[in-house]
């Protein structure tokens, strides 16, 4: 091996931000070609990036403060069935409806996340999965409201894109897809902000020991119930997109714990704890089934896609955007930057100073640049 | 009365199969840490086999011993070819890795024997003349088979755990996996065994359970079940074996009279109201009600 590899860029140089704006550039340029799609597969997209977004806000939870979550689907369903109510019941503009949907999961996040302060690991995940059993189980119980097991249907002519957009009726499924795709990207840089502060580090330490993490001062039950609460709004919020997308909504069919799985499934082969592993994960997890059902029909695609799920398991056990991580330090590594001192000249030639060790540890599970 | 005990009846038998899985959930909980998504379906898988036998003439009781042996290798063989190298990675792959294989063993249940729902035969006499009065309530014989064979299970297996060298040796290794190591247990085969015992309960309660309602076998049947005795295991101490026998029980019949007295709830309801009676419970006792309380070396 020559001294070439792997190259080191400093992390907030000149070099690192044309990198991250190099990645940038061509995600856009992804998202921008994918929307040329026919509306068939338009609305694939859409509702891929919509579980790419759910599986986002499940990887603050999941992720990165190790609260497993079986219950996510009902964030989903909160989220989709809060839209669907306001917009036809009480004829609500559709895109305003997402601020309540957001509180509304933000709150239930909060009281889910509260057994989170006595029970943990595998038990929680238990817990949440009473959520997910419950959530169909109340939409039906209160038909009045919902709509029941019959399903919610809300009017489509209040779901066409606004006047102000210029998209014609012929064009909605744009609508649809840059609608989603604007609220994956959002969701995107606000998560890469978050788990890049000292919240993001308050929240891997509660995950990785939480005895060491009140040690060092981390309120352990305010950051599980605010991220609880912030993981369930993001994924609320993605459902209300999915009601406004679908126009008709069912819990038995859409909110019940198979998405669930689905969600985790997604969040662990895309990559756990990284920034972009949920859009892999979610584009996986609707499109593999997808095209398994085009090869064999039925249970033999049932069959192919559990093969799938373990060998990717085997081959890859920390997710395909983990396995693009691991890789592509041997070729680029982002560098530190040492924290800054008093009275020392940045860029300084010293050693890096022994305290600075928890800093780097961020690093260590994050990619280096989007590309 | 009468309309009382027969629920009774009706609910210890669920009971005794949500009990019975609770079991084969703890075992392997205590094995490897992690709930084993895929037993339902291995209970399923194993079921499936006992029926497709009964179609060929085999006795039902025969039916009952390969599945139960068949249960065992497929257990075994998922932990030592599946799980053992993956669990060192993490928990969630783990997970995953038990999902895939749901979904391959429902697939395959499909392929092999088809979609629709089938009746499996009984071990028991099961007609509807086939009960005992007791107080104008009617217990059914196939009740009591499914009562005893389970109490039997877990009889052998509380013997097993507590009265033999093997049972001291998984307990060791579910203790502490190191140590037992070092005492010179054969980690790698009690660990096997334990997934093995484990599936062939599953296996067992499978057989059992599916007959007392006909047509019932079918792909969807052990998912439910499934739910439920994670929530039995859950309630009793997922590490505590006696634990999820009586969070069985008592699940079984909490269910059946929720459902006779309570109809606001009953009916729709009855799920999400035992998880949060569930949910209740963990809060003030986080291990459960017979659990081990987790206790960290700072």
């Amino acid at each position: 091996m020559t001294q070439a590899l792997p190259l080191l860029v400093r992390e907030r140089s000149p070099a690192h931000r044309g990198l991250q704006a190099a990645g940038f550039v061509v995600l856009a340029g992804l998202a921008i070609f994918a929307s040329t799609s026919n509306p068939f597969q338009l609305g694939q997209l859409t509702i891929a990036l919509l579980y790419a977004t759910a599986i986002a806000g499940l990887n603050l939870a999941t992720g990165y403060t190790g609260q497993l979550s079986i219950g996510h689907s009902a964030f989903f369903g909160l989220g989709a069935y809060t839209t669907g109510v306001l917009v036809a019941s009480h004829n609500w503009n559709p895109l305003v409806t997402l601020i309540p949907a957001a509180v509304f999961c933000f709150a239930t996040g909060l009281v889910v996340g509260l057994p989170s302060l006595r029970i943990r690991g595998i038990n929680l995940a238990l817990v949440t999965l009473a959520l997910g059993v419950a959530f169909p189980e109340l939409i039906d119980r209160f038909p009045g409201l919902t709509g029941g097991q019959v399903g919610l249907n809300i009017n489509v002519f209040q779901l066409l894109p606004p006047h102000w957009t210029g998209i014609s009726v012929a064009g909605r499924f744009q609508y649809y897809y840059w609608l989603s795709a604007g609220l994956l990207a959002i969701v995107l840089v606000l998560c890469a902000t978050l788990t890049r502060s000292r919240a993001g580090l308050a929240m891997r330490a509660t995950r990785d020991r939480e005895t060491a993490a009140a040690a060092m001062g981390v309120n352990l039950a305010w950051t599980k119930m605010v991220v609880f609460g912030l993981s369930g709004a993001i994924t609320g919020v993605a459902g209300s997109i999915f009601a406004i997308y679908l126009g008709s909504l069912s819990a038995d069919a859409s909110f019940t714990l198979t998405l669930s799985i689905t969600l985790i499934t997604g969040l662990v082969i895309g990559g756990v704890s990284t920034t972009l592993g949920p859009v892999i994960g979610g584009l996986a997890v609707y499109f593999v089934p997808y095209w398994t059902e085009n090869i064999r029909q039925g249970e033999a695609s049932e069959l192919i896609f559990g093969v799938v799920l373990i060998v990717l398991m085997f081959v890859m056990p920390e997710g395909l955007m983990g396995l693009i991580i691991r890789l592509s330090r041997r070729i680029l590594r982002i560098e530190p930057q040492p924290p800054a001192r008093p009275g020392h000249r940045p860029g300084a030639v010293t050693p890096a100073p022994f305290d600075g060790g928890p800093t780097t540890v961020i690093h260590h599970d994050e990619e280096p640049n989007p590309a | 009365m009468q309309f009382f005990l027969d629920r009774l009846f009706d609910g210890i038998s669920n009971g005794a199969i949500y009990a019975a899985l609770a079991l084969a959930l703890v075992m392997v909980y205590r094995a490897t840490g992690t709930i084993n998504f895929a037993q339902g379906e291995m209970a399923l898988f194993t079921t499936y086999l006992a029926w497709g036998l009964t179609t060929k003439g085999v006795p039902v009781a025969l039916c009952l011993l390969v599945a139960a042996a068949a249960g065992f290798a497929l257990g075994a063989a998922s932990e030592r070819v599946l799980v053992r190298p993956i669990e060192k990675h993490s928990l969630l792959a783990t997970l995953i890795v038990l999902l895939g294989l749901f979904s391959v063993l429902n697939a395959s249940d499909g392929l092999i024997w088809g979609k629709g729902n089938q009746s499996m035969p009984s071990l028991f006499p099961n007609t509807l003349q086939s009960y005992v009065s007791v107080l104008g309530a009617r217990l059914y014989w196939a009740n009591i088979g499914v009562w005893l064979l389970v109490a039997a299970v877990v009889a052998l297996m509380f013997g097993l755990f507590n009265g033999t060298r093997l049972g001291l040796q998984m307990r060791a290794t579910a203790n502490n996996r190191e140590s037992a190591a070092l005492a010179g247990i054969p980690v790698g085969r009690i660990l096997m065994l334990g997934w093995g015992i484990s599936a062939a309960i599953g296996a067992i309660a499978g057989v059992l359970f599916t007959p007392l309602t006909p047509d019932s076998l079918g792909l969807g049947e052990m998912f439910p079940l499934l739910i439920y005795a994670s929530a039995a295991a859950l309630f009793g101490g997922l590490d505590s074996p006696g634990g999820a026998v009586i969070g069985g029980l008592l699940l079984g019949v909490a269910e059946v009279m929720l459902s006779a007295y309570v109809p606001a709830i009953g009916g729709q309801l009855q799920e999400a109201i035992a998880f949060v009676a569930i949910v209740a419970v963990l809060l003030i006792r986080p291990q459960g009600l017979f659990g081990t309380r987790e206790v960290e070396r700072v």
